[in-house]
């Protein structure tokens, strides 16, 4: 067995009291959650309702794909991706295209991939080749990306009562057909990032750029395949957003930006990399797609929601900070 | 010797002098100035400027171009660089106009005539809709079919707001409700919902689904709106709760009551053919500007220097009336002077 080998196929140590932490963090998340559903079922009884239900599984989705091509970024060290509002319209803009000629759901779902996976190359080729800041480019990338969409387009919009349209607006066991999706992959990719040699390959090099380089793991090539993966749930993120969104322009995913990286942070991946869990991040988006319906039910405005999403976000990023400054998971 | 030299460039100096201060006279064309909105929710926010650059370029006039980018310091900034490059008159649609009376303030010191779209300023000619009216007739029409539906006993009226707008939000949909009630005036105040639906279909979406799951009992549901995408965000969220049958909807600005993928429950819209108000800037304020002959400033909305005619529309009758980009095409081709009410309204 190479030395390569055996790293790869060597469990991480983490200890009892690690794994412990862990665990605490996830009771902590799902405590508030049950306490917000709580305290808003108690408010209002018809908040625990299939309606209810409903709406949230609808937030979840798009944000939980977006969740898990953020995270994986920001496990790799990446930081954050903020060109995924351009990526997602780009997609978008494919999906919608390939559907208006009308073309079967697999394939509509395949170009939007691709296109997704071709603009996280686009992203990847500029930070890997010319070795500049993540954050900067996809920064940078996005305004490109949106100021070049609008040149082409105004509105896009699946044709009604096509496949993908009908996609967005079916259930499968009472919830929104395009959750489940999103739950597969959450799970799919968490199952991935601990037990594929990439994935651990891109927490290595989150965690520690030199100690990877060291163990003989190649920066570029990891995090050339985490933009390009990123780029691909993107893409796919962008088929049930074009599917459920209605008419979309190229500032429509601009909103979505925010709660994504809040679902990151406080689904306790961090940004400075090399640690994060997928389970968690589906608690955060859950958790987060919840607060806005529960704002309502207490009869409170869109103002609110954003000044409470906010406070979320900067207690996310606290406590982000506190973990990276204690070194704890 | 130095005296002939010096002849000699006196000589050769002056035709020089008498063609440089002849030759602006002679090639000074009349330059118009447009600003368009530079929202990307809209697409009428750019055929504005494709229809004012048309127009223009019949006129024989030269043509610049700049986009406010939906913000009030671009706006400005364009107004500046419009009187450095030296323009005769401005056009603009600023979705953002809290830098009017500085817009107004730069353009009047160099003595540029100003036409401000929909948005009013004491300072710019008024061209545009009295969205107040078109808001009370779209909602008197929806009130209508409320009466005949539901008896004037709807569970909700719900508002899709677009609060960035200021004043016009308050006054098509605000407007909205009013025509509303001209035609059932006993629904109860408690009635009337409201959500910020940003006037984008897909922003509006998430909220609307929310209001809806807050509201679960309301099974007769009728929606108004600071525009057609705005109510459409509402009905979209109904068809994924399994309620769209439970709601009807009428729309401002007729952006998604004609072409393919219209919606059977956007009962009908408000056309104002944004896209052609250039007709009716260059006929009424401009063209005379360019001819010596600028018209009296009028500013306001109750008395506009031009006024456009508000077009409400039922889904079948707007079923008639071909997309934007075909508008466009046949406004350009009819005589000058020609409005799009004049060629599409079914309801003059």
């Amino acid at each position: 067995m190479s030395l390569e080998s055996a790293i790869n196929s060597t469990p991480s140590a983490v200890s009892p009291k690690v794994r412990l932490r862990r665990w605490g963090a996830s009771v902590i998340l799902i405590g508030a959650w049950l306490l917000l559903i709580a305290a808003t079922g108690f408010y209002r009884h018809d908040f625990i309702s299939h309606q209810t239900l409903l709406a949230i599984a609808f937030t979840m989705s798009v944000v939980g794909v977006l969740a898990i091509g953020q995270g994986i970024v920001a496990i790799s060290g990446g930081f954050i991706d903020l060109s995924q509002p351009a990526c997602l319209i780009l997609s978008g803009l494919v999906a919608v295209r390939l559907s208006e000629a009308g073309l079967p759901l697999v394939l509509v779902v395949a170009g939007a991939v691709i296109a997704g996976m071709a603009w996280g190359a686009l992203n990847a080729a500029i930070i890997v080749l010319a070795k500049l800041n993540p954050v900067i480019v996809t920064l940078a990338t996005n305004f490109i990306g949106l100021a070049a969409l609008y040149l082409v387009f105004q509105l896009a919009q699946v044709p009604n009562n096509s496949p993908i349209y009908n996609f967005g607006r079916s259930s499968v066991l009472g919830l929104p057909a395009i959750w489940w999706p999103m739950l597969l992959l959450v799970i799919l990719v968490g199952l991935l990032m601990r037990s594929t040699r990439y994935g651990r390959r891109a927490t290595a090099v989150g965690g520690n750029r030199f100690a990877a380089q060291a163990r003989g793991i190649s920066l570029r090539r990891t995090r050339f395949a985490t933009f390009v993966a990123a780029g691909g749930f993107v893409g796919f993120a962008s088929v049930l957003f074009a599917s459920a969104a209605g008419p979309f322009n190229p500032s429509s995913g601009n909103t979505l930006q925010l709660n994504v990286i809040a679902a990151v942070i406080l689904g306790g991946i961090s940004l400075a990399g090399g640690r994060g869990n997928f389970w968690m991040l589906l608690l955060s988006v859950g958790f987060l797609s919840t607060i806005p319906t529960a704002l309502v039910f207490f009869g409170l405005s869109s103002d609110t929601q954003s000044i409470f999403q906010g406070v979320i976000l900067m207690i996310a990023v606290s406590i982000d900070g506190y973990r990276a400054r204690r070194g704890t998971p | 010797m130095r005296m002939i030299r010096k002849a000699l460039v006196l000589l050769a100096t002056v035709p020089v002098l008498t063609l440089s201060l002849a030759w602006p006279a002679a090639a000074a064309k009349f330059k118009l100035g447009m600003a368009v909105g530079g929202n990307t929710c809209c697409e009428w926010m750019k055929a504005q400027g494709d229809v004012a650059r048309a127009l223009a370029e019949k006129m024989g006039w030269d043509y610049v171009e700049l986009s406010n980018n939906n913000d009030p310091a671009a706006a400005l900034k364009n107004a500046q660089i419009f009187v450095q490059q030296g323009v005769n008159a401005v056009i603009q649609f600023n979705g953002q106009p809290s830098s009017n009376p500085a817009i107004s303030a730069v353009l009047k010191a160099a003595n540029i005539p100003v036409v401000t779209y929909d948005i009013a300023d004491p300072g710019m000619y008024f061209v545009g809709i009295d969205n107040l009216a078109a808001g009370i007739a779209g909602g008197e029409q929806l009130g209508k079919l409320i009466k005949e539906k539901w008896n004037c006993a709807p569970d909700l009226v719900i508002s899709s707001e677009g609060s960035g707008a200021g004043i016009v939000n308050t006054w098509r949909t605000g407007g909205m409700r009013t025509g509303v009630k001209h035609i059932c005036p006993d629904i109860p105040e408690s009635k009337y919902v409201s959500f910020e639906g940003s006037g984008d279909a897909a922003v509006a979406l998430q909220p609307a689904r929310d209001l809806l799951a807050a509201h679960p009992d309301a099974v007769k549901m009728a929606v108004v709106g600071i525009n057609d995408g705005g109510v459409l965000g509402l009905i979209n969220a109904a068809e994924q709760l399994g309620r769209a049958d439970q709601v009807m909807g009428w729309g401002q600005d007729g952006a998604f009551i004609t072409g393919k993928n219209v919606n059977p429950h956007l009962m009908g819209s408000v056309f104002y053919f944004l896209e052609g108000y250039a007709v009716y800037a260059i006929r009424d304020v401009i063209g005379p500007v360019a001819a010596g002959k600028a018209p009296a400033l009028k500013a306001d909305p109750g008395d506009p220097a031009s006024k456009v005619e508000p077009c409400p529309v039922s889904a079948a009758q707007a079923a008639k009336v071909p997309d934007m980009p075909e508008r466009v095409k046949q406004l350009l081709a009819a005589p000058p002077g020609t409005t799009e009410y004049a060629l599409f309204c079914p309801n003059k």
